[in-house]
């Protein structure tokens, strides 16, 4: 056999590869449908059978939905948006947020503060029940706290949501065994005493830290309570298979009305969501930077279905002020002036995030729609570079940008904004990209000069952002931010009781951290997600909250 | 032979012993830890010291080690970060399960095909379709994973909807004609992982299969047969393909490494709740026990294979001593 | 792998006959055509990727953010990325970055790692070689890619940090930015788990030849370990050597693309394969943008493919035929 020979038989190769893909594909196409259709709905019958046992109920049909595996169910360790939206269905607190961000009683029927606003007396509904029915009492509300901020369980978020409350610290560094900020004055009643007047404590009180637990159940089985947990909330968890399926079903004791959906089932295995979305195996489904033309064209099937709704989750660029070249305000001014977000978000994400017009987001109290950011503009940009101590693009030591991810998730942004801080500026930035592990300990360790964030909002109060992110004192400070004005608004808002005033604190110390550059803020992000028309009443709050008990499902 | 696979077995616990202890050393030694992270965006460095403490992170490394050993011996691998209030084994055992499933139908494949098609390389051997085979199959090896499935999955799921876009349904799934004939079929989650996972396989069981079948061809015993007038089917069945199919063995270990590594992007991109995946994300969170966990039972299972292939060596070809090398 | 090797010793006497081996092996491979267009493949890609800064169109940074996820134009032959960046001109520095870490492990891995240990190993034989086989086996057992991740993950914000540390310190600079750094890591980790299987070959040869007459004539004369290891073994066993070159090659550039595509590796915006492949994954995006797909895809199976085809007239030229 000949060169030539071997020559053409590879061209026929590869030729035969696209013709037996083509031939294959034909083949498959002819043979298809009839078999699928049935596998399909085999599978159909055979899972909504067991939807189909709650007849008795006034609460009926199914939603499904795409999501991942909860770090963890156990309410008091969770710090993650993903653990707290499953968490938030399953158990339930004293205080909660409605679907307008209301923070509204929840098992507690009543409150009442002291005049020097350290005191929260709290009575509970005597309609609360856990889902095994037993009633919840004032002394599970007390040992919900203790144990959330015990130090066997060493929660890391225990002292951020409770650490207000008189003797938690010294209870979770094991220096004291009870939490006496917490008393039962009588089965319905408890009080919490603060260590000064706060006026976001009742905020604090909506997130899982705080929420109640079963006493009786972990005591029983304190090491795999989670996978049955025994909550108070509008929903039980009925099923939970890692990395297949979460099922929920409807609690019909809640006190806040029976659920109107009897099931809800989360997938969590993957894969496109909105493909299985158009197969109607899914009843919503995220829509993502590829699909979004397709959502946006008035003439697309999706287009009806579609809905877009704001976050309260902000990202930026932070600046080390502490590190040079970042020490000088007009260092970070010039590079906040010569980058176009406008148009990145047009280009990178399509339009999908908003933005940022400041720090606090859309419907977040304090929020202003005026833009208080600088805006794009080249000379200005060069103008404030050449009033900063370094003068010139020469003088700049060298400036490494540092962000989470990899290839896989690699930012594109900011390779979009390096590009535009060379050609305005002259200044060449170096991209460092680590995982989340690293970004976090070299954060912490006040290691990074210049660094990609988000902030995702917790409870729909401005501290929860300005006072932990800029206060020179607070330990999340992570860009060594000091300014002393700021830090005394901080201080007021913090325990200024009257809520006009306190907002126009926060407004005005967002203005001042703004206009001093220690952010570069991005863009705010939005919801978007398409819903199946049978599910009626769906909505894409801006943080998690208790949601499912207020949607209802037609078919 | 007996006493070699004894010093192997033997050497086998040392072998695990380093291989944990630099793994552990080596996931430790970067910077970051799984508290940090589970924190999210409350990090107040006193709370993480306090919690490293209580989950028994704040020991010397050597002592950490061994606290860690002490359990693995006795299969206990601790407790994940990544999905709290599950030890280790209840997280990946059934992950390794799917994965074990998905390699071994993959290896299915691969020789069901590989084999004919090396067979029929090696009887049309010096017509141009011998060369044509071989190159077709080079192609598809040259092909990388990550390449092939986006166009698999536009063209079968999302253009056709033929086919699940991802997710696991186990290995079969019930065909039901009218209702009451139950047939049994692959699950159709399998066929896209199965496809980019098999393409690359077939040139290399195919090339050995046809490199045997040539040279049997020409070995004494193939032609007494045909001097005896044994038609040339019978030849063929009865006695080049039993024989060409030794070899084969040995390299199904091999062959399996290869599938492992390509269901590693595999899972990632089609959702498939594999080891794979699982893997990647509890070596970016640093999720201690599980990374040891894994480390150490796929070490386990290279040894074990090697030596099971060494071992078939020997026993398809004497002429290769067992630690021949050794002495 | 131990019966390939039994091949090789059998065709391996040669090696002393007249001509040089070498030569005789290239006279045998440029015979095969389909190994020359293999190879021009490969000096292509390579090439184009030795030489990006001059054949390039443009930087592979510039961005128009005007002109993004266009398809192929006479401004762009193969289209821009979503940045409005040449695809082609980042096809070139990928190429470049590929051809950097395959030769470098190549070098530091396979050839030195590999044929030295394996040299030393069968020369010396006792101790030595017990040890070097040892820890050979426990890196064999090592399940690779995920160890790759991990050792990328934890060591090189490490390197990354040291280098920082170097360049502070020293009149040193641009290791950092240049990307040194970080195919340094890669490097190392790559080369840790490549060396094993070269060694074991080399060694099994080896282990054969020092009873050669050759060799026990060379110590005889009073020859250092080290001259015989370099002048009479070497030269013995560079068909070997070249042979295991030209296997692990394509798995080497092959690795490079998977680590980059999990985002070990180079840092962007330097252009990497694997980073092309990403952006471009996803049914949907390539349903909407296929160009990002297909245009690195149709080069890396090119070059994968020409890996394959080469190695295999290869290992046909070195067995004799």
């Amino acid at each position: 056999m000949g060169g030539q020979n071997r020559v053409l038989a590879i061209l026929l190769g590869v030729l035969a590869v696209l013709v037996l893909a083509v031939g294959g594909l034909s083949a498959i196409l002819l043979a298809s449908g009839s078999g699928d259709d049935d596998g399909g709905s085999s599978g159909g019958v055979t899972t909504s059978s067991g939807g189909g046992e709650v007849d008795t109920s006034p609460a009926s049909g199914r939603i499904r939905l795409a999501s991942g595996d909860p770090i963890t169910l156990d309410p008091h360790i969770a710090g993650d948006a993903l653990s707290a939206e499953y968490i938030v269905e399953i158990y339930s607190g004293l205080m909660t947020i409605d679907p307008d961000l209301n923070i509204v009683p929840d098992l507690a029927a009543s409150f009442e503060v002291s005049d020097d606003g350290t005191q929260y007396t709290f009575v509970l509904r005597d309609d609360a029940f856990f889902h095994t029915g037993r009633r919840v009492t004032a002394e599970d509300v007390k040992y919900s706290i203790e144990r959330a901020s015990s130090r066997e369980v060493a929660s890391p978020v225990a002292l951020a949501y409770l650490g207000d409350i008189v003797g938690v610290r010294d209870h979770f560094f094991g220096l004291a065994d009870d939490v006496p900020g917490v008393e039962v004055i009588d089965e319905r009643t408890v009080r919490f005493t603060l260590d000064a007047p706060k006026p976001y404590f009742l905020a604090k009180m909506t997130y899982p830290t705080s929420f109640v637990v079963d006493r009786e159940q972990i005591e029983a089985n304190p090491r795999n309570w989670t996978r049955k947990p025994n909550g108070t909330g509008p929903y039980e968890l009925q099923e939970w298979r890692l990395g297949e399926r979460i099922v929920l079903r409807a609690n019909e004791r809640y006190y806040g009305g029976v659920p109107k959906v009897a099931e809800v089932l989360y997938e969590l295995a993957g894969g496109s969501a909105l493909t299985r979305f158009e197969n109607d195996e899914l009843d919503v489904a995220p829509i993502t930077v590829n699909d979004v033309d397709r959502a946006r064209d008035p003439s697309s099937d999706l287009a009806p279905l579609y809905t877009v709704s704001p976050q309260f989750t902000i990202s930026y660029i932070a600046f080390n002020t502490n590190v040079p070249p970042f020490d000088d305000v007009n260092v970070r001014k010039a590079f906040g002036l010569a980058i176009d977000r406008g148009k990145i978000a047009e280009v990178t994400f399509n339009n999908m995030l908003l933005p940022a017009t400041g720090i606090l987001p859309p419907q977040l109290p304090g929020f202003t729609p005026e833009d208080k950011t600088y805006e794009f503009d080249p000379d200005a940009a060069r103008a404030a570079l050449e009033a900063s101590t370094y003068g010139s693009a020469d003088a700049l030591p060298s400036i490494v940008i540092t962000e989470v991810g990899g290839g896989a998730e690699g930012r594109i942004d900011t390779q979009a904004f390096l590009e535009q801080w060379r050609d305005v500026l002259g200044v060449s930035v170096e991209i460092r990209q680590t995982d989340f592990a690293t970004f976090l300990a070299d954060q912490d360790a006040g290691r990074l000069q210049m660094f990609n964030a988000g902030w995702i909002m917790d409870y729909p109060d401005p501290e929860d952002i300005l006072d932990l992110k800029f206060h020179s004192e607070s330990a999340l400070n992570d860009v060594a931010y000091s300014n002393a004005e700021v830090d005394d608004l901080l201080d007021k808002a913090r325990v200024e009781r009257d809520p006009e005033a306190r907002i126009q604190d926060y407004q005005q110390a967002e203005r001042l951290i703004v206009q001093d550059a220690a952010w570069l803020p991005l863009y705010f992000s939005q919801a978007h997600v398409v819903v199946n028309p049978a599910v009626k009443g769906w909505f894409e709050p801006p943080m998690v909250i208790p949601r499912l008990r207020f949607v209802e499902v037609d078919r | 032979m007996a006493a070699y696979v004894v010093r192997r077995l033997l050497w086998l616990p040392v072998t695990l012993l380093i291989v944990t202890f630099l793994t552990f050393v080596i996931a430790r030694f970067g910077p970051g830890d799984p508290v940090s992270i589970a924190a999210g965006q409350f990090r107040d460095p006193e709370v993480l010291a306090q919690v490293r403490a209580e989950r028994g992170l704040d020991g010397s490394l050597l002592e950490q080690y061994v606290r860690w050993l002490g359990g693995a011996v006795r299969g206990d691998f601790g407790e994940s970060f990544l999905q709290q209030g599950f030890t280790v084994n209840e997280l990946i055992f059934p992950k390794m399960w799917v994965s074990a499933q998905l390699g071994f139908m993959a290896l299915v494949v691969v020789f069901t095909l590989g084999i004919p098609l090396g067979l029929l390389a090696a009887r049309l051997n010096g017509t141009w379709i011998d060369p044509f085979i071989i190159s077709a199959l080079l192609f598809l090896q040259a092909i990388p994973v990550l390449v092939i499935i986006p166009p698999i999955l536009w063209l079968f799921a999302l253009q056709f909807d033929l086919m699940p876009v991802g997710g696991w349904g186990g290995l079969i799934d019930i065909w039901w004609i009218g209702g009451v004939i139950a047939i049994p079929i692959p699950d159709p989650h399998l066929y896209i992982p199965l496809l980019s996972m098999s393409l690359g396989g077939f040139a290399g069981v195919a090339r050995l299969v046809r490199i045997t079948a040539l040279e049997i061809q020409t070995e004494d015993y193939i032609r007494t047969a045909r001097a005896k007038g044994l038609p040339e089917s019978t030849v063929q069945l009865k006695h080049v393909l039993p024989n060409s199919l030794l070899p084969v063995v040995t390299v199904v270990g091999f062959a399996l490494v290869g599938i492992l590594e390509g269901a590693f992007f595999t899972e990632t991109l089609l959702g498939i709740p594999g080891i794979g995946r699982f893997t990647f994300e509890a070596v970016v969170s640093r999720d201690y026990d599980v990374i040891m966990a894994i480390t150490s039972i796929l070490a386990s299972v290279f040894v074990l294979m090697n030596l099971a292939v060494e071992l078939t060596y020997g026993w398809i070809d004497p002429r290769i001593r067992l630690g021949e090398a050794r002495s | 792998m131990t019966t390939e090797t039994a091949e090789v010793t059998r065709t391996a006497d040669y090696a002393t006959s007249h001509s040089s081996p070498t030569a005789e092996l290239w006279r045998r491979l440029r015979r095969k055509r389909l190994a020359m267009i293999a190879l021009m493949v490969i000096a292509v890609i390579y090439g184009g990727g030795l030489f990006a800064s001059v054949v390039a169109p443009y930087s592979y940074t510039e961005q128009n953010l005007d002109r993004g996820l266009e398809g192929p134009s006479a401004d762009h032959w193969l289209g821009t990325d979503r940045l409005g960046r040449d695809m082609l001109s980042r096809i070139l520095y990928s190429s470049r970055t590929n051809l950097v870490v395959t030769a470098t492990v190549l070098v530091s891995g396979s050839l030195v790692l590999g044929n030295g240990l394996g040299l030393l190993s069968g020369y010396r034989g006792g101790l030595i070689d017990d040890l070097i086989m040892r820890i050979g086996d426990i890196f064999a057992s090592v399940p690779g890619l995920p160890m790759l991740i991990l050792i990328n993950a934890t060591l090189s914000p490490r390197v990354l940090e040291f280098t920082r540390w170097v360049e502070d310190h020293t009149f040193i600079s641009g290791l950092v930015s240049s990307g040194a750094a970080s195919y340094l890591t890669v490097f190392a980790a790559l080369s840790l788990f490549s060396w094993v299987g070269t060694a074991r070959i080399i060694r099994a040869q080896v282990l054969q030849l020092r009873e050669r007459d050759f060799i026990t004539a060379a110590q005889a004369t009073g020859a250092t370990p080290f001259r015989i290891m370099w002048r009479h073994l070497l030269p013995n066993v560079s068909n070997l050597v070249i042979l295991q070159v030209s296997a692990t090659m394509g798995a080497i550039a092959g690795s490079e693309i998977f680590l980059s595509w999990f985002g070990v590796g180079v840092q962007p915006p330097a252009a990497s394969f694997g980073q092309m492949l990403f952006e471009g994954s996803g049914a949907r995006t390539f349903q909407s943008n296929p160009h990002l797909l297909l245009v690195p895809a149709f080069f890396v199976t090119a070059l994968m493919f020409a890996f394959n085809l080469f190695g295999d007239a290869f290992n046909d030229a070195v067995r004799g035929r």
